[in-house]
């Protein structure tokens, strides 16, 4: 093993290429396979992981680059407040049908949430614009992610 | 016991919800099975060339490479097709596109296994290719297949030359009714092909047993087509073919037919081991297949008030290289061609062209929003000459009631009146175009655009099995597969709405074409329809047998008996004599009678054609399905500056018989607008002679959240189908068919330039408006 | 002597050593579009000297004589985000928050973005709008090159073999001037079809650039002059006019040569018209 990662807060070992990047060893050797592969090209977003708390794309962060970093997968963030009120308000809203695109959203809107606890519609957006999805048409993503951090708010002031 | 909730229409989550939002849902690319190899495909780089040998030296000679099919591993008898079979399981003696699978590597990684395929030396010698569909049906056009006429078909296709197929359909006399007409409409429109873009590219993984039995699992909108393509194109029985189904990552018709199973099932034949393929974006992009372009010439007329009278429409389209759905497409257009409108004197004919590009195929729509994307605008030219309210002519025209379809199915429901009331109530429309003038600010003008239209639900075959377990709970086998529009949350809700049970006491099966009754596929809108009545008739034979048992255990008439909520049987009028569901399961398992099933199947059979009303030429289908409606207005924003099209606001009203779970028919309405946003504004596969020019997202651009309009509402129309499962027809479709004709209208409404072509980019609007007054886009 | 493997110097000297040891080495910075090029089998380079751990790349800061220094490394979140970024200086911000998208921001960096040089960038005419200078160590020691200067062709840059960015340098913004960039593409996210950055002082002196229509940024002293001693739709026009003889656009699926001919002048009025209305203008 030639490469030491921080993944979900545990330190991993991998064997990665110069030219591997973040998401063929998060895959392919961690088992951890809710960051999909949809474009290798970072324009589709369902790669999406967290990098030192700010969404980034697996596919093109190079593994070697991300020594010493903080990366969180959806494997590692079910912990929190804002991932949990999210789960919640997806699947309360139907704001996903095919679910490919889901990992990446969940990431890059729990991101989000931890910084901006009453977004707007138009701030989701510009948050999530990096995020493609074909099937919903983006509607009932917008309404979940708002009906999530109107959540956590209650929660937090109860 | 639980308690019972009403099943049918409640918007209850998806069954899958929670692998998906926790990232525990596998796909074809989470598969592993221990010892796995990898595959590649090789692909074609001419659009047209005979194959005359391969050199696979430098390949196998790769450490970790363990076999490499070509078409020498294939028969030429073998071909495949749903309508023409006309295509091999990968190219065999001739290459007929750009990116078509000419080879494909397993070795034991993904890169050992692409590294190879780029070693993989194929011999072409290359011929003149057809690129153009209507040039291609000129004489003297290079034939894409040899002898195309010499193909099997299951219908009378026509197929000669590059003709593919070709269809006419008539009613009435339309040459005697241009002469009533006081206005006559006629334009030249063209679409474009749009890429399906599911996120999830396609992928199969084969699994090759001691025996020599095959499991493939799939990306697939159906395991019965897999199952089919690939046993015809390799020549198998389909005895030794099992189909199943991970979690699919969207379809809109891109996975119906076969993409890579075909050529991964030879591989691992030939390995004698398991192998993984998955494409990559770019090849998903080049290999499978997309929208049909559309060349349409449309002409209709009508008199001074209002009354609709003639319609007479050619289509060429462009069907690529091999037949797949394009006969069906054609005829469905063709069919669809009028929209829900009583027009009495209609002439439909066209034909699909062979090219040397990538297949055409089913494609959410089905060749109606290109057709409607000319329909909806040739009414409302006609309105615009006659001084009438686009709306207000509509309604003169409409189908209503039980006014039967263009070429005389009969209409059991329609809804479409309503949906209409619904979106010009809510967009305010009279109100908003009145105000336009005003509402436009600097350099931007507004416009509104309204457009109807129809979609089937239906078509061919579909089953359901319905088993008691020991426990009295239920499991659901229909075959049919859940894209992420959730069908299996759907058929568990009608399951359970039929045994008065908690859809928490409903499992239902994933597809295995081992176990599962033929569902013919996730495609034509149907599962909700189709399957929804099988699961609703199987269920009534378990409600039967269950009567039978407790009739025999209470000793009274089956009669005598109903079913209670929370799955109990009990004596009518008498609360306390009642069975849970376990005890009659247990006593037909362990005493008498057997284990309780139930089954049902068929093939929709409702006729396409009077005969007594209208003549079909070549047909591909008898029996279609029944109609939904639908109507939607938007309101468009033109920048007069760059030319570019916004959509700020759209509202979109379905009549769906009846809505099984209300947040999934929003969900497909809103998804299906914003897909037809692309196909308006901003998608389109370009073609650098016979290559793709743009194979990639950072070139094919689909609607990000930025797209979407600041205000979508999807209404839900209830017109009560007396032949559906709880009335319910369907919704997977018909959102897209009609957004790109009320944009091209709203488009004509805010700067009077009307499209004649897709998609009505900013360019295309800004070289309108720089031309004199009346120029088309 | 060939160089293997992925390095990680901690200043500018180390890796400009390591880049000098073996051409074939290529240095990657947020690596938005090397790893995307890598992926695509597009480049295949046997060693990456990366630039992450160099802090002397790292952000934005205070110059001493008033303008504001740009790190190569800066990721053009940040960028967007700069309270530095005021008045004219405002259209450097304003480019950077329409790159891509929000995560891609969160990788990408301006020495990257702008080393690449793909005409269809939005820095390259913000920077050259703006009077930026680009700060380069190579081999040979550090030089700075005026922006309009910097980017040369298609994809080419005034970088030498073995030469990294390390900052980009803006002159002192004109705090109660106005800087904008408008930008048209076909979806949000995409590259520019084209765009116009926008520099107008207090006292009305404008500078504008355009990009997207031609192998680099298009500039003209005389549009420049003209625009600045009016506003009217006239000289609107010939600005445009002048501009447009400039450009050498590329027919490609964003648009035609002839469409983005068309929007130059047409994106110029926008500009203009938003530089004039914005609120620091009015004041």
């Amino acid at each position: 093993m030639n490469l030491e990662l921080q993944i979900n807060g545990e330190t991993a070992r991998v064997e990665a290429g110069q030219h591997d990047t973040l998401l063929t060893v998060l895959r392919d050797q961690l088992q951890l396979q809710a960051a999909k592969r949809g474009c290798n090209q970072g324009v589709c977003g369902v790669c999406t992981v967290q990098v030192d708390g700010w969404p980034a794309r697996a596919c093109l962060s190079l593994a070697h680059g991300c020594a010493g970093a903080q990366v969180r997968t959806l494997e590692g963030l079910h912990h929190t407040p804002a991932m949990q009120a999210l789960q919640r308000a997806f699947t309360e809203a139907g704001a996903f049908q095919c679910g490919f695109c889901t990992p990446g959203m969940l990431v890059a809107a729990e991101a989000l949430l931890a910084r901006e606890p009453a977004p707007d519609a138009a701030a989701v957006k510009a948050a999530l614009s990096g995020n493609l999805c074909r099937c919903t048409g983006y509607l009932k993503i917008v309404e979940a992610v708002q009906a999530a951090a109107a959540a956590l708010r209650q929660g937090a002031s109860a | 016991m639980s308690s019972f909730i009403q099943a049918v229409g409640a918007s209850i989550p998806q069954l899958d919800s929670d692998e998906k939002v926790t990232g525990r849902a596998q796909y074809i690319a989470d598969l592993w099975r221990p010892g796995m190899l990898h595959a590649a495909i090789v692909q074609s780089p001419h659009a047209h060339a005979r194959i005359r040998g391969y050199d696979l030296q430098a390949a196998l000679a790769l450490p970790g490479v363990r076999a490499i099919v070509t078409g020498d591993d294939l028969d030429a008898a073998h071909r495949m097709g749903a309508f023409i079979k006309d295509e091999p399981a990968f190219a065999k003696g001739k290459v007929r596109y750009v990116g078509e699978i000419v080879a494909a590597v397993a070795a034991d990684t993904e890169a050992i296994a692409r590294a190879a395929a780029r070693l993989v030396r194929v011999d072409y010698e290359v011929l003149p290719a057809a690129l153009d569909p209507e040039l291609a049906l000129q004489p003297g056009a290079p034939w894409v297949h040899d002898d195309a006429a010499s193909y099997v078909k299951v219908f009378d296709a026509g197929t000669q030359g590059n003709v593919c197929s070709r269809t006419t359909l008539s009613e009435g006399d339309v040459a005697a009714a241009w002469a009533q007409c006081d206005v006559v409409v006629e334009r030249r429109y063209q679409t474009q092909a749009q890429a399906h873009l599911s996120l999830e590219p396609c992928g199969a993984l084969a699994e090759v047993d001691a025996q020599g039995r095959i499991t493939l699992w799939s990306a697939n909108q159906s395991v019965f087509r897999v199952q089919a393509n690939v046993c015809e194109s390799l020549g198998l029985p389909m005895t030794r073919l099992r189909c199943q189904t991970p979690r699919v990552g969207a379809g809109f018709g891109n996975k119906m037919e076969a993409h890579v199973q075909p050529v991964l099932v030879r591989l691992a034949m030939k390995a004698r081991r398991t192998v993984r393929l998955i494409l990559s974006r770019e090849e998903d992009f080049e290999t499978v297949r997309a929208r049909h372009p559309f060349v349409i010439r449309m002409k209709t007329g009508a008199k001074r008030d209002g009354t609709l009278l003639a319609r007479e429409v050619e289509l060429v389209l462009d069907g690529g290289a091999y037949g797949d759905d394009s006969p069906g497409v054609l005829g469905y257009a063709l069919l669809m061609n009028v929209g829900p409108y009583n027009i009495p004197n209609v002439h439909a004919h066209g034909q699909v062209a062979y090219t040397n590009k990538m297949r055409f195929g089913a494609f959410r729509g089905f060749g109606v929003p290109q057709v409607t994307f000319a329909s909806e605008q040739q009414i409302d030219e006609i309105a615009l000459q006659l001084g009438l309210d686009p709306i207000e002519l509509r309604r003169r025209n409409l189908k209503t009631g039980n006014a039967p379809w263009f070429c005389g199915q009969q209409v059991a429901s329609n809804g479409l009146t309503q949906c209409l009331a619904m979106v010009e109530h809510a967009s305010g429309w009279q109100a908003a175009r009145a105000a336009r003038a005003q509402r436009a600010q600097g350099d931007k003008r507004i416009g509104y655009g309204v457009a109807t239209s129809a979609h089937i639900g239906g078509l061919l075959a579909s089953g359901a099995i319905v088993r008691m377990l020991e426990d009295g709970s239920v499991l659901l086998n229909t075959g049919a597969v859940d894209i992420g529009q959730g069908s299996n949350t759907v058929l568990t809700q009608i399951c359970a709405e039929a045994l008065k049970i908690a859809p928490e006491q409903v499992a239902i099966a994933s597809p295995d074409t081992d176990g599962s009754p033929y569902n013919w596929g996730t495609t034509a809108s149907r599962v909700t329809y189709v399957a929804g009545r099988s699961v609703v008739q199987a269920a009534a034979e378990v409600e039967k047998k269950i009567k039978q048992h407790a009739s025999e255990m209470l000793e009274c008439a089956v009669d005598d008996l109903e079913l209670r909520a929370g799955g109990r049987v009990g004596v009518k009028g008498v609360p306390g004599r009642e069975l849970p569901f376990a005890a009659v399961s247990g006593r037909a398992h362990w005493a008498a009678g057997g284990p309780i099933i139930g089954s049902h199947s068929w093939v929709f059979d409702q006729k396409t054609v009077d005969p007594k009303r209208a003549v079909a030429t070549g047909l591909p289908f008898s029996q279609i399905g029944i109609f939904s409606f639908t109507a939607l207005v938007v309101e468009v924003e033109v920048d007069i500056l760059t030319g570019k099209v916004r959509v700020p606001r759209a509202w979109s009203a379905v009549d769906v018989g009846r809505a099984i779970n209300p947040q999934l028919v929003t969900g497909q309405i809103e998804g299906a607008f914003v897909q037809g946003l692309g196909f308006a504004l901003t998608e389109e596969m370009v073609w650098d002679g016979g290559k793709l020019a743009n194979p990639t997202l950072m070139d094919y651009k689909i609607p990000t959240f930025a797209e979407l309009p600041e205000v979508l509402k999807a209404y839900i129309v209830e017109s009560h189908e007396p032949t559906g499962p709880f009335g319910a027809k369907s919704v997977g479709e018909i959102g897209m068919n009609a957004v790109a004709a009320a944009i091209a209208n709203g488009v004509a409404d805010a700067v009077g330039v009307r499209a004649e072509r897709l998609p009505m980019s900013g360019e295309r609007i800004l070289q309108a408006l720089l031309q004199p007054a009346g120029a088309a886009a | 002597m060939a160089l293997t493997g992925y390095h990680r110097p901690a200043t500018v000297d180390e890796a400009v050593a390591l880049l000098a040891a073996d051409a074939e080495a290529k240095p990657i910075a947020g690596g938005a579009t090397l790893v995307a090029m890598l992926n695509a089998r597009v480049i295949e380079p046997p060693a990456l000297v990366s630039l992450a751990g160099i802090a002397e790349l790292q952000g934005l800061s205070a110059a001493a004589g008033g303008g504001v220094r740009i790190g190569a490394f800066t990721r053009h979140r940040d960028t967007a985000a700069s309270p530095l970024l005021v008045g004219t200086l405002a259209v450097v911000r304003d480019a950077a928050g329409q790159i891509a998208n929000a995560t891609v921001r969160n990788m990408g960096t301006i020495g990257g973005s702008i080393a690449f040089a793909d005409p269809g960038l939005d820095y390259p005419p913000a920077l050259v709008a703006a009077g930026a200078e680009v700060e380069i160590a190579g081999p040979d020691g550090r030089r700075r090159v005026p922006a309009a200067g910097f980017f040369i062709d298609w994809y080419t840059t005034a970088l030498q073999p073995g030469e990294i960015v390390i900052a980009v340098h803006l002159p002192p913004a004109d705090a109660l001037g106005t800087g904008l960039y408008v930008k048209h593409a076909r979806v949000a996210g995409d590259y520019a079809t084209a765009s116009v950055a926008i520099c107008r002082r207090a006292d009305c002196a404008v500078s504008v650039a355009v990009g997207g229509c031609g192998p680099a940024p298009l500039a003209s002293a005389e549009a420049n002059a003209l625009l600045s001693a009016g506003t009217g739709d006239d000289i609107i026009a010939r600005a445009g006019a002048l501009l447009q003889a400039l450009a050498d656009p590329l027919d490609d699926v964003r648009g035609s040569a002839d469409y983005r001919r068309a929007l130059i002048p047409r994106l110029l009025q926008r500009a203009l018209r938003q530089a004039e209305a914005a609120p620091e203008a009015r004041a």
